[in-house]
């Protein structure tokens, strides 16, 4: 059974008497530990997708089924639940909780999961490990730099071990040089971590890491078959 | 359920100044709702049937102010052969001030024989053997001597009345705390008093199935053709009767109490709508990582009631501490009206203050619970 099936996704927004479709009719299969990249103008409805396929927005017809459930039809604090066991949300900006530390940040997704404290410390010790920030732990956003915000961010979004993480244009706020180094994080989620991945992203260089390319216009969903992914990996390393 | 309590305890840690304004103006006007709360139950205190409806006044008619009550003290003996009455005991009140007053000073002269009888004394220092012993004795209510700072041993001068303080008592009727007790003859001899062979009024001990009304008749009839008319009622009703206006003024005063409970209502409310509307977007990410609208409901309604609760802790610890050290009352016409610290007003005040603080936080909470995620992402 495929991790993933959305069907005849449709999601219009109406403003001011004007109907935009940015989802029209959209299908996707997602399977277990592919790396998906999403492209598309500015406005095409990528963060739309992203959205939906989160439970953060409902759609105005269609059906997403993960594990055979259709999410569409949760209700608000089932879809909380849903979203607390399985997906991990990368923003583009950080999104860091600021009276929090690096730390209890991190242990946010962790609180709404039964778990023993012991269990919470041992993960959220994998997790700060995994983006090199076992040093920061007790550091608050503040007294972070961005790239480093943004691994707690991405610390955060796979504590939990989702079934999915999803991250929409990761890199968008930072350097060339920084995001080449959370691109490669992210790629080794996938790669190491065996974590299903959905990255939105503007950047060709970075959508090419993903095994899967999308790309989003005029409300179609278009597949191209992807390069090596190891070449891209060499890519983003050269970048760094 | 206490996993977040972090996050409330450091949003409001985060914003430290705002919620240490919030917190003592909150506190400010709790302490003051705590005030005005006492002296409505000081007053409650008097109206309480108690011994007081077992005791009657005997008072001269149509007066209230001490001063103005002269009586022959051998009413006593006429009062005595009422059917229904136990015991007599003639009373000099003496007082600084007969208006409302915040510092009253109020002398009963007793015999000393009849004072330990009467009351219900706990001497805290000093003795009886030397109130008894010296006629210009004292014995001194704790609330007066805290106001006054009075101790064993020295004298004490109000108006034209000398007196050395044998002691100091406490009693478990808050208002004897204001009371200053003297030896009977003593007061009615005191310069400028010129009342020997008068009291002010007496008391009278009912028999054990006295009805009170009944008796207090009796008493005003058999005494109808001597010199001077008296009106005979309960203690009870006495004090009531005495205080008066005052009890109207003390009614007045609880609006001031409501209008506290409306003035921290508005100040934790508007802290709490704006630590909403700063996190509009921290409590969409919140519910993105997974937390139930319900969730984000209950940690916006304990960050308002945790402010409300700190308040309320430092306003009523205030004023316990205010109303139990300063030993205050509220006095007019030689009736006291004390003012102390009570469970029941702390109570009240921690009971009041979680109330408020829960309402004020409704619809903060509620508005941060329906927060469109999406929409709140989308802000810059
Ligand atoms: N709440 C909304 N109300 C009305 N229109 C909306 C709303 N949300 C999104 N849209 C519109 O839907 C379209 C898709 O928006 P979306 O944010 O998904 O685009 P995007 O591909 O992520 O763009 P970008 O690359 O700039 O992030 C846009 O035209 C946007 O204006
Ligand atoms: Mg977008």
């Amino acid at each position: 059974m495929p991790l993933v099936e959305i069907r005849n996704l449709t999601k219009q927004f109406s403003k001011g008497g004007e109907t935009i479709t940015p989802l029209n009719e959209v299908d996707l299969t997602i399977e277990p530990r592919d790396f998906l990249s999403l492209m598309g103008p500015s406005g095409s409805g990528k963060s739309t997708l992203l959205n939906l396929l989160t439970g953060i927005d409902r759609p105005t017809s269609g059906q997403i089924l993960v594990h055979g459930t259709d999410i569409t039809r949760l209700s608000r604090a089932r879809l909380a639940d849903w979203r607390a066991a399985n997906i991990g949300y990368i923003f583009q900006t950080h999104n860091l909780i600021p009276v929090l530390t690096a730390y209890e940040n991190i242990e946010l997704p962790l609180l709404l999961l039964p778990m023993t404290a012991a269990e919470r410390r041992k993960r959220i010790a994998i997790a700060l490990e995994a983006v090199d920030l076992t040093d920061r732990a007790d550091h608050y956003p503040r007294q972070l730099s961005g790239g480093q915000e943004q691994r707690v961010g991405i610390a955060r979004a796979i504590v939990a071990n989702p079934t999915i993480v999803v991250a929409d244009e990761p890199t968008g706020d930072l350097d060339a040089r920084t995001a080449g180094h959370i691109l490669q994080l992210v790629e080794r989620l996938n790669a190491e971590l065996g974590m299903t991945l959905f990255v939105v992203t503007h950047d060709p260089q970075a959508a090419s890491v993903a095994a899967r390319r999308l790309q989003l216009d005029e409300g179609r969903l278009v597949e191209s078959e992807a390069a090596a992914p190891v070449a891209a990996l060499d890519a983003g390393r050269r970048r760094a | 359920m206490f996993r977040f309590t972090p996050y409330v305890v450091k949003s409001l840690w985060g914003h430290r100044a705002r919620t240490a304004l919030t917190v003592s103006g909150t506190a400010v006007a709790l302490l003051v709702f705590c005030v005005v709360a006492a002296v409505q139950e000081g007053l409650d205190r008097l109206a309480r049937p108690s011994e007081a409806d077992r005791t009657l006044v005997v008072f001269q008619e149509n007066q209230f102010c001490p001063t103005n009550s002269r009586l022959p003290e051998d009413y006593a003996r006429l009062i005595a052969e009422v059917p229904g009455v136990r015991s007599v005991v003639p009373v000099q009140v003496f007082t600084n001030n007969c208006r409302a007053s915040l510092d009253m000073v109020v002398f009963h002269g007793v015999p000393p024989g009849q004072l330990l009888a009467a009351r219900n004394l706990e001497l805290l220092s000093g003795s009886f053997s030397a109130f008894e012993d010296r006629t210009d004795a004292a014995l001194v209510g704790q609330a007066v001597a805290r106001r006054r700072g009075l101790e064993v041993g020295e004298s004490f001068t109000v108006g034209e009345v000398t007196v050395s303080v044998a002691g100091v008592f406490a009693s478990p009727v808050a208002a004897e705390e204001n009371f200053i007790y003297t030896h009977l003859d003593f007061l009615q001899r005191a310069p400028g008093r010129n009342a020997v062979g008068t009291v002010t009024q007496l008391e009278v001990e009912l028999a054990e199935h006295a009805d009170p009304d009944a008796t207090a008749a009796a008493i005003d009839a058999r005494l109808r053709h001597g010199p001077v008319a008296t009106a005979t009622r309960t203690k009870g009703v006495f004090q009531r009767e005495a205080i008066g206006d005052l009890a109207e003024l003390i009614g007045f005063a609880q609006w001031l109490g409501y209008a506290c409970l409306g003035l921290v209502f508005s100040l934790v409310a508007t802290t709490t709508v704006m630590a909403v509307q700063d996190r509009i977007k921290e409590h969409a990410v919140l519910q993105t990582l997974g937390l139930r609208p319900m969730r984000v409901f209950r940690l916006v309604l304990a960050e308002s009631l945790v402010q409300s609760m700190a308040a309320g802790l430092l306003g009523i610890g205030l004023g316990m501490l205010v109303l139990g050290w300063w030993g205050f009352s509220i006095g007019t016409e030689g009736v006291a009206i004390a003012l102390e610290p009570s469970l029941r007003l702390a109570v009240l005040g921690a009971v009041v203050s979680a109330a408020v603080g829960l309402l004020a936080g409704l619809a903060p909470a509620y508005q941060a619970a329906r927060t469109e995620i999406v929409a709140a992402l989308r802000q810059a």
